[in-house]
C-alpha cells in the first residue's frame, strides 16, 4: 500500500467511508473557492466533532499531508485552496448551535454554520449575529473567523473579530484546547484575538462562542442618487463629520449604477452619477433624528434624487440594485477582478480620480463599488480573457490600485484577506522585521506549518503569475 | 533619544511631585530612563538586552501595582514624554498617537474636534494610552464594543532586542497580516513595548444624560441593570455600586443601599425618550429613587467611579477584577461582599452591567489582617468566581500577600502557546520577567 493509499485508509476509520472524498472525478468541486486560484488534494475529510478532527490532524501529521480547513469556499483571497497533495478539512457537516443563552446573549456554534442561519435562529429572542459578508447565505462561522469577515454593517458593529468571546480549536499536535471563555475580558495574552484573521494558518477551530446582539427597534434605508462620484463622495464625508455613524453607508459609480439598472431595473435616473446607500438603525427617535440629518446633509451636493424607506419589503428594493450589481457586471464584460483595499475615507475623491485615471489609460473599465463609510473599495476590472494578454493586464492594474491604497495611507485588504490573492504585496505594507515578527507566531502555535502552509506571506513570486492560473468567471456566485 | 539616565528615582520627578515612590514596582527601585522619541526606546531596549538588563516600561506609573512581583528588575523604560499625535484626521474618525500621551490629553484634543476615544482609565491625566492597553482591563465606558482591544486599528512595537515592528493599519477595515496588536493588549509589556497606536474614534454624542437609581437589594440593583442592558436603549455606560463605594468617593447626590448610575448619549428626541426608558425599567425594578443628574454631577460621578480604587483617597488593601457572564454578577458580589469573611475586612463593589465586570475592594477599617487571612480572602473570592464560569485577577495587594499568591488567574493548557510566544519575542526574558501569568 503506498503512502497516500494509507493514509486514506487512516482517514475513512476516522470518519467513516463516506466522509472522505478522495476519487478525482469528486474532488474538482473542492478545487476552487471563490478567488481565482486552484488546487487539487489528496482527500477532503469531513468531520463530525473536534474529536474527529483532532485525529485527522494526528494522521495528516503522521504523513506530513499539509491540511486545509474550509467552510463554504466563498473566500475571494485563495485561503482555502487546497494544497496540492494535502488534506481538506471541510467542516460542512459540523453546523451545530449549541447552546443560546438568551440572557447573556450568547451563542455556541459550531464552524460550519452558515452565518445567516444563526441571526435567523435566534431572532425569534430579538437577537441577530452583526457580521453579514454580502455571502451570509451561504459562507460559515468558521470562514468568517479565519477571514475576520466584516459587511457592510460592521462600519457600526465591528468586523468578526470584535465580535468572538472564545473558541474551541485543534493544535497541531492534535490537542484540543478553548482560547477565550464567555466572559469578555481574557487572563493572559489574547489568543483568540490573534487566532481570528489568521486564515487558518495557526489552528483549526471547532467551536465557537459569539456575542449576539439585540435588534433594534427600528431601521431605516436611504437611497441618494448624484450626477457626480465626487458629491456622493463628499456627502460621505459631510455625514461621519455630523457625528453620525450609519449602520451601513454603501456607494457605487456609473458602470455599477448601468450594470445594475440593466439587470435589475433599479429604477435609477438616466445620467446618474452614482448612488448612496445609508441605513440608519436604533431607538426609532434616533432613526428619524439622523435620517433628517442625513437627507439634509445629502441636498447640499444637489442629489437627483432621494428615496427613503423604513418597512422591510421597501428597504429590500432599495438594496436590491446594491446587492444585485456584481452578478449584473457581466453584462458589461466577460470578466472581471475583483479588488479590495482599504483607504482613509477622507482619501476616497482622490483615490476614485486616479483609478479613473488608470481606467482611461489602459483602457480597462473599472466598476466601483464601495463600503464608502469605512473606506473599504472594491473597484472590479472589467477584461475578457480570450483577449491574449488582457488578463495578466487586468491583474497588473489590481496591484497598482493596491499599491495605491498602500501610498495613501490604507491596506492591502479591508475584508478578503491576503491568502494566495496578495502574499506577494505583504512588502508594501510590511517590513522584513513586521513580516518576520508575525511568522513568529507559528512556532508559538507550534504549527510545524502544517496549517495551510505557502499562504499569507510572500515567496518571491510575481503576483501575476501566481494569480494567472485561472480567473473569476463573472456569476450570481461571487459576493462582495 | 535617551534623555538622562537617572539613578536615584527623586531625581526623574522634576514634574510628578505628588508621587513619592515614583518608579517603585512592588518596593525594587530600578535605575530609569525617560526617552522622547521610537529611535530612542529602540536604542535603550537594545541596550538593555545586550547588557541582561530586565526592563519595565512605565506610562503615568498609574497601575503599577498590577502583577507578580517581578523575578528581576533593572531599569525602568519612562514612556511619559514620548507623547505627540503623530497623525489625526478628525474626518476619518481614527487618530494615531505615540504610546505615552495621557488619556485625558488626547480626549481634550479629539473633544475639540466633537470626538472621544471609548476607553477610561483611572486618572487619566496621568495613566497614558500605551499604559492603559499593556494592563487592558476596560472602564465604565462600554461604548461600541467595550474593550479597549477593539479600538486599536494598528500598533507600533519595539521588541526585546530594540527592532521596531509594525501590524495593523490606520483604517478601519483591515485583514492584512496577522493581528498582533492582540497580543500587546493585556500583555503586560511582556513581549514588546507599545510605543505607537492607531485608534478608532466615536463621535461624541449630541447630548448626554446620566440617571442614578437607588435599590435596597444587589439583586434588584443589578436585575434592573442587567433590564436596561435588553431594552431597546444601549448606555454610553451602565454602573452598579454600593453605598459603601459612595460613602468613600462621594459618587453622586443620590443615596441608597445599592446605586445603579445609567449614561445615555444623542440628538434631543433619542435623548429624551432613552431617559423615559430607564427611569421606567429603574421603577419597575423597584427603584426607591430615580433621579437625573446635573452635567457637573455627572462627569464627576463618572469620573469617581472610574477612579475608585485607584486614587489616593480611595486606596483599598486589596483590590480584583472579576469577569464572569453578565448574569451572574449579582450572585458573585452577593457571595463574596455579603459572605462570611476570613479576615476583617470591608468589601466594597462595583460593577459593569451587562459586561460581565465586578471590581472588588476590600478595605481594613482597623489594623491590617495578618498575611495568610487576607491570602484566603482572595482565595475565596476566586473560587466564587470559578462556581459561576468566571475569572479574577487581583490587581493590588500588600506586597508579602504576592509571594504566596498568583495575582493572575490560571489560563489552563493555553499556557503552553503563551510561554512559547514568550519565547519567541522576548527570548533574553528582559521584558518584565515573572510580572505575568504563569511566571512569564
Amino acid at each position: 500500500m503506498t503512502d497516500q493509499n494509507s493514509l486514506i485508509t487512516e482517514l475513512k476509520a476516522i470518519v467513516g467511508d463516506t466522509y472522505v472524498v478522495h476519487e478525482p472525478d469528486d474532488l474538482i468541486v473542492y478545487e476552487y473557492d471563490g478567488s481565482v486560484d486552484k488546487g487539487l488534494p489528496l482527500a477532503v475529510v469531513l468531520p463530525d466533532s473536534a474529536q474527529d478532527v483532532s485525529l485527522v490532524v494526528n494522521a495528516a501529521r503522521t504523513h506530513r499531508a499539509p491540511i486545509v480547513a474550509r467552510g463554504a469556499g466563498t473566500g475571494l483571497s485563495g485561503g482555502a485552496v487546497a494544497s496540492e497533495g494535502g488534506i481538506v478539512i471541510a467542516l460542512t457537516r459540523m453546523t451545530r448551535i449549541l447552546e443560546v443563552d438568551v440572557e447573556n446573549r450568547i451563542a455556541v456554534v459550531e464552524p460550519g454554520l452558515v452565518n445567516l442561519e444563526l441571526s435567523n435562529a435566534v431572532s425569534g429572542h430579538g437577537l441577530y449575529f452583526a457580521p453579514d459578508p454580502s455571502s451570509q447565505k451561504v459562507c460559515t462561522i468558521g470562514g468568517n473567523v479565519a477571514e475576520n469577515a466584516g459587511g457592510p454593517h460592521c462600519l457600526a458593529y465591528g468586523v468578526t473579530t470584535n465580535h468572538v468571546l472564545g473558541m474551541e480549536v485543534v493544535l497541531a499536535d492534535g490537542s484540543i484546547q478553548w482560547l477565550g471563555d464567555r466572559t469578555r475580558e481574557s487572563t493572559g495574552y489574547d489568543l483568540r484575538g490573534v487566532l481570528v484573521g489568521s486564515e487558518g494558518t495557526l489552528a483549526i477551530v471547532t467551536k465557537v462562542i459569539l456575542r449576539l446582539l439585540k435588534k433594534p427597534e427600528a431601521v431605516k434605508t436611504l437611497l441618494a442618487v448624484f450626477k457626480e462620484l465626487d458629491d456622493a463622495s463628499a456627502a460621505v464625508s459631510g455625514i461621519i463629520g455630523a457625528g453620525i455613524v450609519p449602520a451601513a453607508l454603501e456607494m457605487m459609480d456609473d458602470l455599477c449604477i448601468e450594470a445594475a439598472e440593466a439587470s435589475v431595473h433599479a429604477g435609477y435616473p438616466d445620467g446618474a452619477g452614482a448612488v448612496l446607500l445609508v441605513e440608519v438603525d436604533g431607538l426609532s427617535e434616533a432613526v428619524e433624528e439622523e435620517s433628517e440629518e442625513i437627507q439634509r446633509i445629502c441636498r447640499q451636493f444637489g442629489p437627483m434624487e432621494i428615496r427613503t424607506a423604513t418597512d422591510a419589503g421597501e428597504r429590500e428594493r432599495l438594496w436590491a440594485g446594491r446587492k444585485g450589481v456584481l452578478g449584473a457586471l457581466g453584462r458589461l464584460a466577460p470578466n472581471y477582478y475583483l479588488v479590495d483595499g482599504t483607504i482613509p475615507r477622507t482619501k476616497l475623491v482622490e483615490v476614485l480620480a486616479r483609478i479613473k485615471e488608470m481606467s482611461v489609460e489602459s483602457g480597462f473599465p473599472i466598476a466601483n463599488l464601495l463600503h464608502a463609510g469605512d473606506g473599504n473599495l472594491h473597484p472590479s476590472v472589467l477584461f475578457d480573457e480570450r483577449k491574449p494578454g488582457d488578463t495578466k493586464k487586468a491583474l497588473e492594474i489590481g496591484g497598482r490600485i493596491l499599491e495605491l491604497c498602500v501610498e495613501v495611507g490604507g491596506v492591502l485588504s479591508g475584508e478578503h484577506g491576503i491568502g494566495l490573492e496578495k502574499q506577494e504585496y505583504m512588502p508594501l505594507m510590511f517590513s522584513e522585521a513586521d513580516m518576520n515578527a508575525m511568522a513568529r507566531l507559528k512556532p508559538a502555535f507550534a504549527t510545524g506549518d502544517l496549517f495551510n502552509p505557502g499562504k499569507v506571506f510572500p515567496t518571491g513570486a510575481s503576483c501575476a503569475d501566481v494569480f494567472q492560473a485561472a480567473v473569476s468567471k463573472v456569476g450570481p456566485g461571487a459576493w462582495i | 533619544m535617551v534623555e538622562r539616565v537617572f539613578q536615584r528615582p527623586a531625581d526623574a520627578l522634576g514634574e510628578i511631585t505628588n508621587h513619592n515612590d515614583a518608579y517603585s514596582i512592588d518596593g525594587l527601585q530600578p535605575t530609569a530612563v525617560c526617552l522622547s522619541d521610537l529611535q530612542g526606546l529602540s536604542d535603550a531596549l537594545s541596550e538593555a538586552a545586550k547588557d541582561g538588563l530586565a526592563v519595565a516600561p512605565w506610562g503615568g506609573g498609574t497601575r503599577a501595582a498590577i502583577g507578580n512581583r517581578p523575578a528581576r528588575l533593572d531599569r525602568i523604560l519612562d514612556l511619559s514624554r514620548l507623547s505627540r499625535i503623530v497623525h489625526y484626521n478628525p474626518a476619518d474618525l481614527t487618530a494615531t498617537v505615540e504610546a505615552g500621551i495621557s488619556v485625558a490629553e488626547l480626549q481634550r484634543h479629539l473633544a475639540e474636534q466633537g470626538q472621544f476615544l471609548a476607553i477610561d482609565p483611572p486618572l487619566p491625566d496621568r495613566a497614558t494610552v500605551g499604559g492603559t492597553l499593556a494592563v487592558g482591563g476596560s472602564g465604565p465606558t462600554k461604548w461600541q464594543f467595550g474593550h479597549p482591544r477593539d479600538l486599536v486599528l494598528g500598533m507600533k512595537v519595539v521588541q526585546a532586542d530594540g527592532t521596531v515592528v509594525s501590524s495593523g493599519g490606520q483604517v478601519v477595515k483591515n485583514v492584512s497580516g496577522y493581528d498582533m496588536a492582540r497580543l500587546h493588549v493585556g500583555g503586560l509589556g511582556t513581549l514588546g513595548v507599545i510605543a505607537e497606536v492607531s485608534f478608532k474614534l466615536t463621535p461624541l454624542p449630541q447630548g448626554e444624560a446620566t440617571l442614578v437609581a437607588a435599590f435596597d437589594s444587589t439583586t434588584r440593583c443589578l436585575a434592573a441593570g442587567l433590564a436596561v442592558f435588553h431594552s431597546v436603549v444601549t448606555p454610553l455606560a451602565l454602573a452598579a455600586y454600593d453605598a459603601a463605594v459612595d460613602e468613600r468617593a462621594h459618587v453622586a447626590p443620590v443615596k441608597g443601599h445599592h446605586l445603579l448610575a445609567v449614561r445615555l448619549g444623542g440628538r434631543p428626541l433619542t435623548l429624551q425618550r432613552a431617559l423615559r426608558e430607564c427611569r421606567s425599567l429603574c421603577h419597575q425594578g423597584g427603584a426607591t429613587t430615580v433621579e437625573a443628574l446635573g452635567e457637573a454631577d455627572a462627569v464627576a460621578a463618572w469620573r469617581k467611579l472610574a477612579d475608585f480604587g485607584w486614587d489616593e483617597a480611595t486606596a483599598p488593601l486589596m483590590s480584583a477584577r472579576a469577569s464572569v457572564p453578565p448574569t451572574k454578577l449579582a450572585e458573585i458580589v452577593e457571595t463574596i461582599a455579603n459572605g462570611d469573611s476570613p479576615a476583617a475586612l470591608r468589601c466594597e463593589t462595583l460593577c459593569h452591567v451587562g459586561y460581565g465586570t465586578a471590581l472588588i475592594h476590600w478595605f481594613a477599617d482597623g489594623p491590617e489582617p495578618p498575611t495568610h487571612a487576607i491570602a484566603e480572602v482572595a482565595t475565596r473570592a476566586r473560587k466564587a468566581v470559578h462556581a459561576v464560569g468566571g475569572r479574577m485577577n487581583i490587581e493590588r495587594c500588600p506586597l508579602p500577600v504576592k509571594a504566596g499568591l498568583d495575582m493572575w488567574d490560571q489560563v489552563g493548557e493555553p499556557i503552553a502557546i503563551m510561554r512559547r510566544l514568550k519565547e519567541q519575542y522576548d527570548p533574553g526574558n528582559v521584558l518584565n520577567p515573572g510580572r505575568f501569568v504563569g511566571g512569564i
